[in-house]
């Protein structure tokens, strides 16, 4: 036993932990948990705990169920909310056949091999997201079929007494306390929407991070009478959550995006990173966005990006430039800004990084930067320009994402083909199902 | 003697540049004869010569030296022809001319490390008393002075060197005062940094840290070459002063230190002062305090970095600190093979030392490679893992002294040992040699001649009288190497024999336990097993035990490549047992070692022919010689089975001589198949034409048993099917057939309908009933006729005119797809010439329908529904699964029946031919065609390797790693890409089946 399960295993003893939850995430991210005794805690370290495997989505082939969750003893933590006495914990898992490799199926070794790939490129990959999510009175719906906001604030709006407030300082300590540092917090566009920024950290962890966030976020509503939701547009009318994400690349301790006296200070690892990501988000958007939903908050207006474009500082295009101060060339990076809040961080950043890195393989060339703004153009002039647009529903996503061998590769084929098998599915179902909107709209007059 | 001559004699390479060096003014009054004597001495003369008038016209003083007789001049004589780099040296530097002076001795001692590490200090103004000794000098002066006293002390020692009797003999000696003399120069550096840091920093706080320089590799084993990278990890300790302020002057120590020996400067660096096997590699802190070190040693470390540990020694600095480490590591480096990953990380280790040489030094390495210095290092290293837990006599850390201590406790052979020691010991002094001339970081053979003529002479020693030529010396050094690759497995296997078979060995003794070690870390999963095949092979006094004690150590290391050793070894151990006595098998594994080599391979890699050797131990004859593993043609095996038919009347002992004959070729194939004799093309066909010759022969028989006494009425004819049709069967596939019968002139159709009823009833009967005695592990052949018309509920057998009938009333496309494999495979020709007339039309239709083509495609995709079993993944289905075979038959069958009659090449029954001939007619694209062919060749490749590592048949991709291993490596992908071959064939598949569905289906 080395030090580090030692550790978890004092741990446990000296605070009186009574649970200990195993946690890993399936193919469309949703976190999946097992409880233990402390007392099977030393054998899940030893041998891994056996777990059927086909009940959770994508990860085992169906004749070969028996799966092992071997936990990650650094990742250990206990879950403030609940509570000082009997106190719970969790640890991250990675997923293993029963010969014990590691499963080509688990979305956090799909993010592994992808950094493993960057690494053997020299880089080592850091992002930095800002997640944005809509606070709720309850998960009932309104008289008119609308969820009902906690409140009616606007950007950076600062509500007297607002719940949102109290609910953000909360949530902050309370991620402070599992150890994800927030950079950001403020009051969203749409009424009862939150953002939280958190610091940048290499992309493995962040993706944990996100996974640990989304159930502090949603413990936290809960504590508080309310109810958080990550959907992607749960408001017709409001703007949809959006998990832009900053993403940059180190060789050593060296920001390979910046150059100095170069346009907008990028370097050419830069340029061909974004080049890389513009000329195959199309392929990769079932995965950023995987959702029906997802596709409202594309094609909704207000903020959300949907044509392939980049430009310095502009907040239309899908890869955004930031300013940095002067100096700062160590924070130079780029701005990825289509993945929404529901979308599976470990798919979604092996993806992006994976895009980027072929780009930097292929030595692509980068378009021009756009310097409209690209929503106030005809559509005519958009083609004109080159700013082809996304994938329009998820079902251009998936017809899209079913050629692309970049995503085969990049996700392994397992992995690739239960993930399209799912969205099929998701698909399939919403197509049959007969919408408010056709309601509305013909029912009264046909 | 010309002068010409004179030269050519003494060595010279190129005579015109010689001769207009010898007439140059520094040489003007030499005694011609003492000067041809001296360059006599040289390795390369030619070198020797020119720095000769170089160095003259530098320090004329040498000029007397040069002609003052060899008994002086030797040692001169000897530099200058084996090393540039050190003549410029002298010539940079006139104040050490002297070394020159030096004598030679046939038996040189080592300098002294103490000395060494005083005169360095001093030559940077360092007290070598003092506690922490600091330099009087800093920055470039200093780094001048520190390297240009190292320099000559390694000149002093080339000297040693070159005159030494023996170079091997003095070998390790050069070794270790090459390793003491870097330790004195980090010592030295160290000094010089501790006084820059000190010019910054407070001079109290800086002297207050303890640092030391932990060396690590060849450096730390003492036994470092002329010019390599030092390899170090820093300790420091400063008690009174908080951890980040240590850390950060031990940084500023370790980087002054690292600046001093290697920064460019007016004297050129030394060498690299590498510190990345510190925790963490280069991503790690660069000095650690010895708890930090411990810390990460136990947390975190990896099974390789443990064995770097085996050669960690104090070399520069606090020797107490470095003590005190030393002490605390070395319980972790011998406890390294209890760890987890152990095996593997050896396995990987060995495939490191032995794959990877890039292309252009092929043939010229000397350290990697097999038979190189690092194989030599890594048997050592690795005996000593395994065995120095529990033997503390081992725990040395330099190659020669542990093969010494290895030999001494018994675990490896005495004479092995020697040879070994040897070995090693004669490719280091190559490596020192080549390094010498221009003090470069080589580890390759040069490739001119004059470079290698040199070597030669350099590497031979003062003793060796005659100029040895470059041929020599290259066939020397190859000899070498393949004497240390044999030496490989007796040293590791041998001494298990003899604890094994409880000889009362001469030098080796292995308890049982240390034994059993051995072979898990070889990759023995039941060590306890193995022993005892090994005893049972082993023991007693027979010739065939004396021989296997000869043999064993080299098996068990090809059973060890193996995906299951074990099982290679218990049936080695039951063919063994079966053939112990005869005379060939013995004599085949004693003389033929790539038999010996194919035996080992198939018996740890394939359970269907390990079976099928188990009871037909005979065959294991046919290893020796590919010619006996060339598949028997068809007629050869008809001409075998008429010859024993007419021998044989009674109708059991023919059928049975019939199916041994099917299950003897079955082998010969599997046999060629693993030698890589055969593609994938080559077994079906060979398959294909052992089952048509028993279907052959037992037609005949079974029409012998129906006729009786009486009279033939029918003539029978068998039609291959399906992929037999195609002859692209696998191993133990059953044949799809149809029959035909016609009655005999004269004879009632009824008479004959019913006869032809019994022979083929009794055909099926005959190759599949029980015999007795049993055939044991037989495949046996069922005959399929599903494929008939009306299916199931049709007729078995029907007449010509039957079929003729049915095909122009009823006939449907899917029989018409069938027949497009139909190949007459038994019985009369001309019967057989008429069906194939007939079905001619049916199959290759003058148009096909669009209804039909609609017709095709949806049993396809009601196929694709229903056939695959219950559960079953359709991408790991390897004959219906998506891209799968299935697919790629249907869609060249579709075009065949699409445009047959108008191309006679897409006629054929074989769907790779017919997949080419579409290609060829622009009906399919060529990539798309290619793509097709990949993937139907993976998955008919993946069955057949299914049956053959397990002796099963499966028509999935295997899910559990170590079937999908051993599959792997039948495909013939590399040891350990299990995962590879899954990624491979999901994405092939994936992509073939976008083929299909836009030509079969003609979705867009």
């Amino acid at each position: 036993m080395d030090r580090q399960q030692e550790f978890v295993l004092r741990t446990i003893e000296e605070r009186d932990v009574r649970f200990v939850r195993l946690w890993f995430t399936d193919v469309v991210g949703s976190l999946k948990s097992v409880a233990l005794a402390p007392a099977e805690v030393e054998g899940a370290f030893e041998e891994g705990l056996g777990f059927d495997g086909s009940s959770i989505e994508g990860l085992a082939r169906v004749f070969e169920s028996d799966m092992l969750a071997q936990p990650d003893p650094s990742t250990f933590q206990i879950l403030p909310w609940r509570g000082e006495t009997e106190q719970t914990s969790r640890m991250f898992c990675d997923v293993l056949t029963p010969d014990g490799q590691p499963s080509a199926a688990d979305p956090r070794n799909v993010l592994k091999r992808a950094l493993a790939k960057a690494a053997d490129m020299g880089f080592t990959c850091y992002t930095h997201p800002e997640i944005e999510f809509y606070l709720l009175k309850s998960t009932e719906l309104g008289p008119d079929g609308a969820p009902v906001p906690v409140d009616e604030g606007g950007y950076f709006d600062h509500v007297p007494g607002g719940v949102a407030q109290d609910f953000r300082r909360t949530a902050v300590t309370m991620l402070e306390s599992v150890g994800i540092s927030v950079e950001f917090s403020h009051h969203e566009a749409g009424p009862g929407q939150n953002e939280i920024d958190l610091r940048y950290a290499d992309a493995l962890q962040t993706a944990d991070n996100i996974m640990t966030f989304r159930t502090v976020i949603k413990e936290v509503a809960l504590m508080q009478g309310t109810y958080a939701t990550f959907m992607p547009k749960p408001f017709t009318a409001h703007p949809g959550s959006g998990m832009h994400t900053h993403f940059s690349l180190f060789e050593g301790d060296t920001n390979a995006f910046y150059e100095a006296g170069a346009e907008f200070q990028l370097s050419k690892t830069a340029k061909q990173f974004i080049a890389g990501i513009l000329r195959h988000a199309p392929e990769f958007t079932a995965v950023t966005n995987q959702f029906v939903n997802s596709y409202k908050r594309l094609w909704g207006g207000g903020e959300a990006p949907s044509y392939l474009s980049w430009g310095h500082n502009n907040r239309s295009a899908l890869v955004r430039v930031p300013l940095y101060k002067p100096g700062k060339g160590q924070s130079a990076r780029i701005e990825y800004r289509g993945i929404d809040s529901a979308a599976n961080p470990y798919l979604a950043y092996a993806v992006l990084l994976g895009a980027g890195l072929k780009g930097i393989e292929e030595g692509y060339d980068l378009p021009s930067a756009a310097e409209e703004d690209i929503w106030s153009l005809t559509s005519a002039e958009r083609r004109a320009m080159g700013h082809d647009p996304l994938p329009s529903s998820l079902h251009d996503a998936i017809r899209i994402m079913e050629d692309s061998d970049l995503m085969a590769e990049i996700l392994g084929e397992q992995v690739f083909e239960h993930f399209l098998r799912n969205k099929r599915q998701e698909w399939q179902d919403y197509r049959l199902e007969v919408t408010p909107f056709e309601l509305q709209r013909h029912f009264g007059i046909l | 003697m010309s002068l010409q001559r004179q030269l050519i004699a003494i060595g010279f390479g190129d005579l015109d540049k010689s001769t207009r060096f010898l007439a140059a003014p520094e040489l003007a009054g030499l005694d011609e004869d003492r000067l041809f004597e001296g360059l006599a001495l040289a390795a390369n003369p030619d070198l020797a010569l020119q720095s000769l008038v170089r160095l003259i016209e530098k320090h004329p003083a040498l000029h007397e030296l040069a002609g003052a007789g060899t008994e002086r001049s030797e040692p001169m004589f000897r530099l200058l022809g084996a090393s540039e780099a050190l003549a410029e040296f002298l010539m940079r530097h006139p104040q050490h001319i002297e070394v020159l002076a030096q004598r030679g001795t046939p038996e040189p001692r080592g300098a002294d490390p103490a000395e060494l590490r005083a005169s360095l200090l001093r030559s940077v103004g360092a007290d070598p008393a003092a506690r922490r000794p600091v330099a009087a000098a800093t920055g470039p002066e200093a780094y001048a002075a520190l390297r240009t006293q190292y320099r000559r002390h390694l000149t002093e020692l080339a000297i040693k060197d070159l005159c030494a009797a023996s170079p091997v003999d003095f070998l390790p000696t050069a070794a270790a005062e090459l390793a003491d003399l870097a330790g004195a120069a980090l010592e030295a550096a160290l000094a010089v940094s501790r006084a820059e840091l000190a010019a910054k920093e407070d001079p109290e706080t800086v002297q207050s840290v303890r640092f030391t320089v932990i060396g690590m590799g060849k450096c730390g084993a003492r036994e470092l070459n002329y010019i390599s990278d030092v390899d170090v990890i820093y300790v420091i300790e400063a008690p009174g002063l908080e951890e980040a302020t240590a850390v950060r002057l031990g940084s500023a120590l370790a980087t002054g230190l690292s600046r001093a020996i290697s920064a460019p400067g007016r004297e050129p660096g030394l060498w690299e002062v590498d510190a990345n096997l510190r925790p963490e590699g280069k991503d790690g802190p660069l000095v650690r305090t010895l708890e930090s070190h411990l810390t990460y040693y136990k947390r975190w470390a990896a099974s390789w970095e443990f064995q770097a540990l085996l050669k960690a020694r104090t070399v520069a600095g606090d020797a107490e600190l470095g003590a005190r480490y030393e002490t605390a590591v070395a319980p972790m480096i011998w406890s390294s093979s209890e760890r987890e990953g152990f095996v593997e990380s050896v396995q990987a280790m060995r495939r490191r030392v032995t794959d990877y040489i890039p292309p252009n030094e092929e043939g010229r390495q000397i350290k990697l490679g097999v038979g190189g210095l690092r194989d030599v290092e890594f048997t050592v290293q690795l005996l000593q893992l395994v065995h120095a837990k529990a033997d503390e006599s081992l725990r040395c850390r330099d190659t020669t002294s542990a093969i010494a201590a290895l030999s001494g406790q018994g675990y490896i052979g005495r004479s092995d040992a020697q040879e070994l020691d040897r070995a090693y010991r004669y490719l280091r002094v190559l490596e020192h040699r080549i390094q010498l001339v221009q003090m470069r970081r080589t580890h390759l053979m040069p490739v001119a001649e004059t470079a290698l003529r040199a070597l030669a002479k350099s590497s031979a020693g003062p003793m060796s009288a005659a100029r040895p030529s470059a041929e020599a010396l290259l066939e020397n050094w190859q000899r070498t190497k393949r004497r240390v690759r044999e030496l490989h497995e007796s040293i590791f296997y041998r001494p298990l024999l003899n604890t094994a078979a409880h000889l009362s060995a001469e030098d080796v003794k292995l308890t049982p336990e240390a034994a059993q070690g051995r072979l898990a870390a070889l990759g023995y999963r039941d060590p306890q097993g193995a022993i005892r095949h090994i005893e049972a092979l082993t023991g007693g006094v027979s010739r065939r035990a004396a021989l296997q004690r000869q043999l064993l150590p080299i098996l068990l290391g090809w059973l060890a490549d193996g995906v299951d050793p074990d099982a290679g070894l218990l049936g080695f151990r039951r063919i063994s047992e079966a053939l112990g006595t005869t005379h060939w098998y013995l004599g085949m594994l004693r003389d033929s070692k790539a038999a010996a080599e194919r035996l080992c391979h198939v018996l740890s890699s394939s359970r269907l022919i390990t079976d099928l050797l188990e009871v037909s131990p005979e065959a294991t004859a046919w290893l020796g010689t590919d010619k006996d593993l060339t598949p028997l043609k068809f007629e050869a095996q008809w001409q075998e089975i008429r010859s024993k038919m007419s021998r044989h009347e009674n109708p059991e002992a023919a059928m049975r001589l019939i199916r041994l004959i099917r299950r003897r070729e079955t082998l010969r194939i599997a046999i060629a198949d693993s030698s890589g004799l055969l593609d994938q093309d080559a077994v079906g066909a060979a398959l294909a034409d052992a089952d048509q010759a028993a279907i052959l022969g037992a037609l005949h028989v079974a029409e012998n048993i129906v006729r009786g006494d009486g009279e033939l009425l029918a003539e029978v004819l068998v039609v291959a099917m399906g992929r037999q049709g195609g002859r692209e069967i696998g191993y133990g596939s059953d044949a799809d057939v149809l029959y035909v019968y016609r009655a005999k002139a004269g004879a009632e159709d009824t008479d004959a309908r019913r006869q032809a009823e019994q022979i083929v009833a009794r055909l099926s009967v005959l190759l599949t009933q029980p015999l007795k005695p049993a055939i044991l592990n037989e495949r046996v052949l069922t005959l399929d006729a599903d494929l008939r018309p009306e299916g199931k509920s049709g007729a078995m057998v029907r007449s010509l005119d039957s079929y003729r009938e049915y095909y122009q009333r009823w006939s449907l496309v899917w029989e018409a797809q069938a027949l497009l494999r139909a190949r007459p495979i038994a019985g009369s020709n001309e019967l057989a010439e008429d069906f194939i007339r007939l079905i001619e039309p049916v199959r290759y239709p003058e148009h096909l329908e669009d209804k039909d083509v609609r017709e095709v495609r949806r049993i396809k995709a009601r196929v694709e529904a229903e056939r695959l079993p219950r559960g079953a993944d359709p991408a790991r289905h390897l004959k219906l699964g998506r891209g799968a075979i299935s697919d790629v038959e249907w869609l060249v069958q579709l075009l065949q029946l699409q445009h047959g009659r108008r191309h006679e090449e897409l006629r054929t029954t074989s769907t790779v031919a017919a997949l080419h001939a579409c290609a060829g007619l622009g009906l399919i694209d060529r990539a798309d065609a290619e793509l097709l062919l990949e993937a139907w060749h993976l998955a008919s490749r993946i069955r057949s390797a299914n049956v053959i590592w397990s002796g099963k048949s499966s028509d999935l991709l295997p899910a559990k790693r170590r079937d999908l291993e051993a599959v792997a490596r039948w495909c013939g992908y590399q040891p350990g890409q299990a995962a590879v071959i899954e990624e491979d064939y999901l994405r092939l598949t994936r992509r073939s089946r976008g083929v299909f569905e836009r030509l079969f289906y003609g979705h867009a």
